[in-house]
């Protein structure tokens, strides 16, 4: 059943999976107290709309999302808002766990946009790991055309369990979330890559796809079991290997008729429209050496990773580090009273012998292993060596930005170089670079806006003067003062360009903004206002030329006879 | 008679390739007249590489004349705010000895701050900056947009009051950079002897 195509390199690291999906889901137990970060997807963080004190419930709004790229957050414990502060809202629990929700939706019948509306409303994100607001992911389809969905149910990251305990628990509702997505932008068939190592959730989703009544899967799903390797569930690597297309550099799925999502992401969209019930728990893997009862648990966000880590049965003396995410793309906690996010999609409590320390760093060999496993076929030796003499220009030439930070090349590596810990750290770097130089950019135009308006100020000053004294004295005398000569022919040339750059930035602006209305437009509103300010410059330089051309006309014409 | 043809063929070659000199002068001195460029893409470039704080510290009222100043041969290193990156940078675009800096580099981005309670109003400041990030009227307490500052110091000298101040500019969080590692060298050999032994000891 698997596919003929492949993505290049890849690894397969130990699994580790047995310790967390021999265990049936479970509810943790509900917090005592929540903190809910502000920022808990990509792009801006949310805005608080409760005050200290507020009565809430679960499901409750308490921060609005904020510009473009940004998520709702809800309530997640009923109870009383304790601390809002710029980066969080805390919740004490009053331990009745009442809800509020909205009123349920039949996808088959609701319209998009009410759909979309509510898909916004509930703060639903990508639950994979990026966090990307899923309303914009599904508006996607007003400039693409969408003629697949995949469900990214590879997950193959070691230990992580979250999306397989996911399918072989939530299939139908999973299934029934894809084909909302699907509805909502016009896809014409769904695509499930799942890695062969989960044989339960394979058989789960078979025997589901089997019994389908036609009326809840009006679209056709297809199957696709692919062979377990790391990292086959990176949203290029899959589209590559279940469809053979290839996503362009710096481009999106999108771009070649293709949305991603996840299981747990469906589940939420199925929640939200059905139930009417907000993103407020998620599912995450507990594992690891250093905890007693591993497995899954339906988790409140906000949470606290230690409370949670605890209740699994935490052995403080055998714990090194907790790792938020996987071990290849996850980031060890460096404290455990941090609460879990829409992002947190799995808990490793490691023991030293578990995940031991990287061995030193040893200078690179040029063994080319790096190169054979890349998924991305990037030279990631090249990309070392660059990035550690911060060469810029180079670094962007060997397309640093189309490396996944998948982990492969340090994994692999005989030198132990923290390669990722390199390219990410070049990546902010010139992503703050580029920030600098918009600022810049903007500091230049703001400069030259000021110095236009300068000059269109002294020049209507001057045209005042001048007309003030050629109405005080309308003798001859300045003849002399006008006789020198005039360059209307100069000013209408200057005028004229300055109403075509008026133009210009018009056009450019309303260019711009068609394409990309997300974008700020204020760079380009500066320069156009700064075109306009040199066009009445222009003009009142031209107004005052003629009006001394023709004051001086007639006394020429005086003097002749 | 064949002299004669020969004075005629050389008179109608000579004749030929002054008519084609004379034609091609002249298309090419109406084209250069015609589609003459009012900039020069060479100041464009020089502007694009100055850090546009607008300044003065070089001594000219702004980046863009001083990019023009160093295309008319003037010093490259009277740039404080860009430092020796800014320097190296114009040196390697216009193949020039880079210099050292004119003066003290700044050690951090900075922004003006007006302590709000001792403003009076004279409006001096807003005359002075040169992107109007001061916002205020006569009269009327001012303030400064920060994301608009460039932290050139031109607003510090005009105040009568000095309530003006240069702060650290705040950063955002998702713009933290981690502290930079003493940068280790690629290739062994370059390493220091110290570290180079301390691996070896560890080995051993």
């Amino acid at each position: 059943m698997s596919s003929a195509y492949d993505f290049p390199g890849g690894i397969h690291p130990p699994e580790r999976k047995q310790r967390s999906n021999q265990v049936a889901l479970m509810e943790a137990p509900l917090p005592s107290r929540v903190v809910l970060l502000l920022q808990q997807h990509s792009g801006q963080p949310a805005t608080p709309c409760v005050a200290p004190g507020d009565r809430v419930k679960v499901g409750s709004l308490v921060a609005k999302r904020e510009g473009m790229i940004s998520s709702d957050l809800h309530a997640t414990i009923s109870g009383t808002v304790g601390e809002v502060s710029a980066t969080q809202i805390v919740i004490e629990s009053d331990g009745k766990d009442e809800w509020q929700r909205l009123p349920s939706l039949d996808w088959q019948q609701a319209d998009p946009a009410a759909l979309l509306a509510r898909l916004n409303e509930s703060g639903i994100v990508g639950l994979g790991g990026a966090g990307f607001p899923t309303h914009i992911k599904a508006r996607v389809v007003e400039r693409h055309a969408i003629h697949t969905l995949v469900v990214n149910a590879a997950e193959c990251e070691p230990y992580i369990t979250a999306d397989d305990l996911t399918l072989r628990h939530y299939t139908n509702e999973v299934l029934e979330g894809a084909q909302i997505i699907a509805k909502l932008c016009g896809a014409q068939q769904i695509v499930i890559g799942i890695e062969d190592n989960k044989p339960e959730a394979i058989q789960a989703l078979e025997r589901a796809l089997q019994h389908a009544l036609p009326d809840s899967q009006p679209l056709a799903v297809e199957l696709m079991v692919i062979p377990t390797r790391y990292p086959s569930g990176g949203e290029r690597q899959l589209i590559k290997k279940l469809l053979d297309l290839n996503v362009p550099s710096g481009g999106l799925p999108a771009d070649v008729g293709v949305l991603c999502h996840n299981p747990g992401t469906l589940l939420a969209i199925l929640h939200a429209v059905r139930d009417g019930q907000p993103l407020v728990s998620r599912i995450v893997t507990l594992t690891g050496e250093a905890i007693a009862q591993p497995g899954n648990r339906w988790v409140r966000l906000g949470t606290s990773v230690k409370e949670l880590l605890e209740h699994a049965g935490l052995k403080p003396s055998e714990l090194n580090q907790v790792i938020q995410g996987g071990p290849m793309m996850g980031t060890p906690l460096l404290t455990l009273d941090t609460p879990v996010t829409k992002l947190t999609n799995c808990l490793i409590a490691a023991t030293i012998d578990e995940l031991p320390p990287p061995p030193a760093e040893s200078p690179c060999i040029r063994c080319g292993e790096c190169e054979s496993v890349c998924p991305v076929a990037l030279l990631p030796q090249q990309l070392h060596w660059y990035a550690r003499v911060k060469d810029d220009a180079k670094l962007e030439r060997y397309h640093l930005f189309d490396c996944i930070e998948c982990g492969a090349c340090s994994y692999v590596c005989p030198s132990h170089i923290p390669l990722v810990v390199d390219y990410h750290e070049a990546k902010s770097r010139i992503r703050l670079q580029r920030i600098e130089a918009a600022k810049a950019e903007y500091a230049k135009h703001r400069f030259e806006f000021r110095q236009a308006r300068l000059a269109r100020e002294e020049a209507e000053k001057q045209a005042r003067k001048e007309a003030r004294k050629s109405q005080q004295r309308r003798t001859p005398t300045n003849a002399a003062a006008s006789s020198e000569k005039i360059d209307l022919r100069g000013l209408r040339i200057a005028h004229a360009a300055a109403k075509a750059s008026v133009k210009k930035a018009e056009k450019t602006l309303a260019r711009v903004a068609q394409e990309d209305p997300k974008q700020s437009l204020d760079d380009l509103e500066m320069q156009l206002a700064t075109a306009q300010e040199n066009l009445k410059a222009a003009e009142s330089q031209l107004a005052q030329a003629k009006e001394q051309q023709a004051a001086t006309a007639p006394s020429q014409n005086e003097d002749s006879p | 008679m064949s002299d004669t043809f020969n004075v005629i063929g050389m008179l109608s070659a000579i004749a030929v390739l002054t008519g084609l000199g004379i034609g091609f002068g002249a298309l090419l001195g109406v084209v250069s007249e015609r589609y003459k460029r009012e900039d020069n893409p060479l100041v464009e470039q020089i502007d694009a590489l100055l850090p546009q704080t607008q300044c003065g510290q070089c001594g000219y009222p702004g980046c863009r004349p001083y990019a023009e100043a160093i295309n008319q041969g003037d010093a490259l290193n009277k740039c404080p705010p860009g430092g020796e990156a800014t320097i190296h940078a114009l040196a390697d675009l216009l193949g020039r000895e880079p210099e050292p800096l004119d003066g003290e580099a700044q050690s951090e981005a900075k922004v003006a701050f007006i302590r709000e309670a001792e403003c009076i109003g004279c409006t001096k400041c807003i005359q002075a900056c040169p992107v109007d990030a001061i916002i205020g009227a006569a009269k009327l307490m001012h303030t400064v947009i920060e994301d608009e500052c460039t932290g050139c110091d031109l607003c510090l000298d005009p105040c009568p009051v000095d309530c003006i101040d240069m702060l650290p500019r705040s950063t955002l969080l998702t713009q933290w950079q981690p502290a930079t590692m003493p940068s280790s060298k690629v290739i062994v050999s370059d390493r220091p002897d110290n570290a180079l032994g301390g691996v070896h000891v560890e080995r051993l």
